[in-house]
């Protein structure tokens, strides 16, 4: 393409240094904010109040900022689910039943101890908290294991059959907490019972945030560190860049896929854990349990925005965080039509995944050459 | 898709109208000044070169000389930064390939863009103009089957490409560019992957199609009698500038092989002399299949000892490859035994035969033997990271991992801006000076080397040669499979012609006639002498 006199060229980039992939996403976001506004100029609504509005409940309201927390941890372990298996080159598109079956064996240790009966039942917290996340993180790690093994046994598509599991693990999750189940609220209403005082988790009390945001941080970079520098971090990247070449310096297949999925796996049950079990307020199962199972994909893009990156993917889980708590609150303040929250995630989804294309070529401008292009000019 | 072809159509007729009268000996393509620089290399320097029509013209130069970069640029595929490409003295443009196309240049490339479910006319058709509109296939048979009978290629143009050998397959690419209407034909490497009666045989269709009245350039990085039996000039490249421009009745292959490498170069290795130790490797009846579930190794058995260089001549795909992934344990033996320094490692797993001694250079070297998004750290440590000297308490010493690179570098001369650079960024014969230097690192009692020179450049194969002898001199055990003769004779203490997963006899070295040999790599039965 040339523009007066000038050439713009792509050229393949060797290198990406990272403060350039921020910026690249920063950016895009922009963008994505800027394509927005289109919509609220279409319904009437000032942008520039919107998004302050958005902002400033998101960021710096103390009732919304507790929200957008409790959705960072949610989503950063998500995260943290996607990105295990991604650095092997594998895909978990399975966090959401991987999040169900994590907070149901979490809540099967405290059906278990008795904790159902009443509220105030006498359990001790330094047991039945440690054992829950305990469970939660075994049972998103089970969940995973079953597509990790089938993945390194049989060699079947891993992204089917972690989708596949989702349906699975939300009818099971159905079935546990309604009518009959035995997580059953006692007065029904479709959700599970209401966790016993002793189960709740310690709390940031300035935040408004359970322990599990210093949890999620300390992981994301545990897991870097893992990646970076150890035999087994370098193993499951080895296998994700080129599985051949791994297999031929000995790397097992079969014990990488089913490590990370597992792994993987137990980081979307601490999700679980995390909104279901330890987010003040909530403490059960909510009968809208499966709008935390569609948030938790975010973390595919999350993973995917950061390269793979723990550490990386955090301020973009806090921006998806914020949004969907900003979004939901702005909505109802302008009367807007319902999904404006979601609408907005979308199209900076598409945004920060179309600006990936300038984590791999940039954009150069060229003097033109004077010279003939006969096939042209004869 | 439609719009374009209205606007283009009229353009190419008229080019090739104009094209249509070009004398034999006139400057069909000339390039002045060709300047291309690549972040950190210049890999064009100045090039001039002038095509004369009915001449064939091969570009000499190693891996890295910009030969690929000239090529590109003449296919529209890069764009100089400064310099001027003129056709029949018209300064000219390509913005893309399909302007160079148009402009009556044919590429063939090395690896083949065919699609392999189609059958050879379909193929040939596929692209061309004329094919976008109503497709006249019987008329276009015709006008190919007479092209074909012109050059001298046999091939059936209703046969699917993946039943054709590679020789057919790169008639099949040269049809193409000539049923397009190409006045100059660059071919990449072409003979590279052709037996030799199949080389033989494109070399005269390369003589006819210059005869009458093509220009031919052939790039050519090794086998040098090529260059001499069949081109008219000859231009070498090092280091991106022309080096040497000569007409092939002045050269030699010894004077040009000096012009590409830039010094005195030995065709011939004097071979050390070690006196073979104790059994390493004793393989007993081995059988495998092949991916397609084919039995690919028949009941092959032989002994390599300390000191003892084992090689195995023959075409690829009679079982070299599966022979090497059983021995490696990539991959699983139907029947047979593998004995390693006494031990039975017939199902011993991939990473306890590295532990125990045993060091694999695969043939594949960018599919299987390298990573090519790693550093050049990170690939040697492929080899390294369940070694205790790296590695403690699962944590890699990565500042032992730099040194230990940095060494094999400078020793293995392996030409890289630094060791923090991408493993894809480095030439083929660099990769393999990499990959051999991290597995000879390791000191391998048993050292299986897979077509260890394919493809390289004359420096780098003396190069690797050498270091096999050196690993010879270590009291080694090498197996080397190799699909040139001459290297398996000149490096093997024994020599074991493969042929149809067989070994067909071992021959020890200093009795093996090369004439025997050829003939069981092609499957004839010789006399054989027992080991």
């Amino acid at each position: 393409m040339s523009v007066a006199g000038y050439r713009i060229r792509l050229r393949r980039r060797t290198t990406l240094p990272g403060w350039e992939a921020a910026l690249i996403s920063i950016l895009a976001v922009v963008v994505g904010l800027v394509l927005f506004s289109l919509i609220f100029v279409l319904a009437g609504v000032d942008p520039v109040a919107a998004y302050k509005n958005i902002f400033s409940y998101a960021y710096t309201n103390k009732y919304g900022l507790t929200l957008t927390l409790n959705r960072f941890v949610f989503l950063a372990f998500a995260t943290l689910a996607f990105i295990v298996p991604y650095r092997a080159g594998l895909w978990n598109i399975g966090m959401t039943g991987q999040l169900y079956m994590g907070t149901l064996a979490a809540y099967a240790v405290v059906y278990a101890m008795g904790g159902k009966t009443s509220p105030k039942v006498p359990l001790n917290p330094y047991v039945v908290i440690p054992l829950m996340v305990m469970a939660a993180a075994a049972g998103g790690g089970l969940m995973g294991a079953i597509p990790g093994f089938l993945k390194g046994k049989l060699n079947v598509n891993e992204i089917v059959t972690t989708m596949m599991l989702n349906f699975v693990a939300f009818w099971w999750v159905a079935q546990m907490i309604k009518e009959g189940g035995p997580f059953m609220n006692p007065q029904g209403r479709g959700e599970s019972f209401v966790l016993p005082y002793a189960a709740y988790a310690p709390v940031i009390t300035s935040l408004g945030v359970p322990f599990t945001l210093i949890l999620a941080l300390v992981l994301a970079i545990g897991l870097d560190f893992v990646f970076a520098r150890t035999k087994i971090g370098y193993q499951i990247r080895a296998f994700g860049r080129n599985p051949l070449a791994a297999r031929y310096a000995g790397i097992d297949p079969f014990r990488i896929a089913v490590l990370v999925f597992v792994v993987g796996g137990a980081m979307a049950g601490l999700a679980g854990y995390h909104y279901f079990a330890a987010v003040p307020g909530v403490y059960k199962i909510a009968r809208n349990y499966s709008y935390f199972g569609d948030l938790a994909f975010y973390g595919i893009i999350c993973g995917l925005i950061s390269q793979g990156s723990a550490i990386a993917a955090l301020p973009v889980a806090l921006l998806f965080g914020g949004l969907s708590v900003g979004g939901r609150f702005m909505q109802g303040k302008f009367h807007m039509k319902f999904g404006v929250d979601y609408a907005l995630l979308g199209v900076l989804m598409i945004t920060l995944v179309a600006f990936q294309f300038f984590y791999r070529y940039e954009v150069t401008l060229e003097k033109e050459e004077e010279s003939l292009h006969v096939a042209v000019h004869r | 898709m439609a719009a374009a072809e209205v606007r283009e159509a009229p353009v190419q007729e008229e080019i090739q109208e104009w094209l249509a009268d070009v004398e034999p000996g006139e400057v069909i393509l000339e390039v002045r000044g060709i300047t291309k620089r690549f972040p950190g290399v210049l890999a064009n320097d100045h090039i001039d070169l002038q095509l004369r029509a009915g001449e064939i013209h091969a570009i000499l130069g190693e891996n890295g000389a910009g030969k690929t970069t000239l090529m590109s640029i003449l296919f529209g595929l890069l764009q100089p930064d400064s310099g001027e490409i003129y056709i029949r003295g018209r300064k000219v443009q390509f913005r893309s390939p399909l302007d160079a196309i148009n402009m009556g240049i044919g590429m063939v490339h090395q690896h083949r863009k065919l699609v392999p479910a189609h059958t050879v006319i379909e193929n040939i058709l596929l692209g061309h103009p004329r094919a976008g509109k109503v497709l006249n296939v019987r008329r276009a048979e015709e006008e190919v089957k007479a092209l074909a009978e012109k050059y001298g290629f046999n091939i059936d143009l209703r046969a699917r490409v993946w039943q054709l050998s590679e020789g057919e397959k790169q008639a099949v690419e040269i049809l193409k560019v000539l049923y397009r209407g190409a006045k100059i034909l660059i071919l990449d490497e072409p003979t590279t992957a052709l037996t030799p009666v199949e080389a033989e045989r494109l070399l005269e269709s390369v003589v006819a199609m210059a005869r009458s009245g093509l220009g031919v350039v052939p790039f050519i990085t090794h086998k040098l009698p090529v260059v001499l039996a069949v081109s008219d000039r000859v231009t070498v490249l090092r280091q991106g500038r022309v080096v040497a421009r000569l007409e092939t009745k002045d050269a030699t292959e010894r004077l040009l092989a000096e012009k590409m490498v830039g010094r005195e170069v030995l065709f011939h290795i004097e071979k050390p002399n070690v006196e073979p130790g104790r059994i390493v490797l004793q393989v007993e009846g081995l059988s495998t299949l092949n991916d397609k579930g084919v039995e690919a190794l028949k009941d092959v058995s032989f002994t390599i000892r300390e000191g003892e260089i084992f090689g195995i001549a023959g075409v690829s795909g009679n079982g070299q490859r599966e022979l090497a992934e059983v021995l490696a344990g990539l991959r699983k033996p139907t029947s047979g035994r593998v004995i390693f320094d006494g031990q039975d490692i017939t199902h011993a797993p991939i990473l306890e035969r590295w532990q125990m001694g045993i060091g694999y250079i695969p043939a594949e070297r960018v599919d299987m033997g390298s990573i090519g998004d790693f550093s050049l750290v990170e690939n040697v440590l492929l080899n390294f990271y369940f070694d205790n000297a790296v590695v403690q308490h699962g944590i890699v010493d990565f500042d032992r991992v730099r040194q230990l690179t940095r060494e094999l570098i400078v020793e293995f001369g392996v030409s890289t801006p630094g060791m923090d650079v991408e493993a894809k960024t480095l030439s083929g014969g660099n990769l393999q000076k990499l990959i051999l230097a991290r597995v000879m690192a390791r000191r391998p009692k048993l050292l299986i080397a897979a077509l260890p020179t394919q493809g390289l450049d004359i420096g780098a194969t003396e190069f690797v040669r050498k270091k096999l002898l050196e690993a010879k001199q270590h009291r080694a055990a090498i197996l080397l499979i190799s699909e040139d003769l001459d290297e398996v004779m000149m490096l093997s203490d024994w020599i074991a012609p493969m042929y149809e997963g067989r070994i067909m006899g071992i021959i020890p070295a200093d009795q093996a006639r090369r004439e025997d040999i050829g003939a069981m790599m092609a499957g004839l039965p010789v006399e054989e002498k027992a080991q």
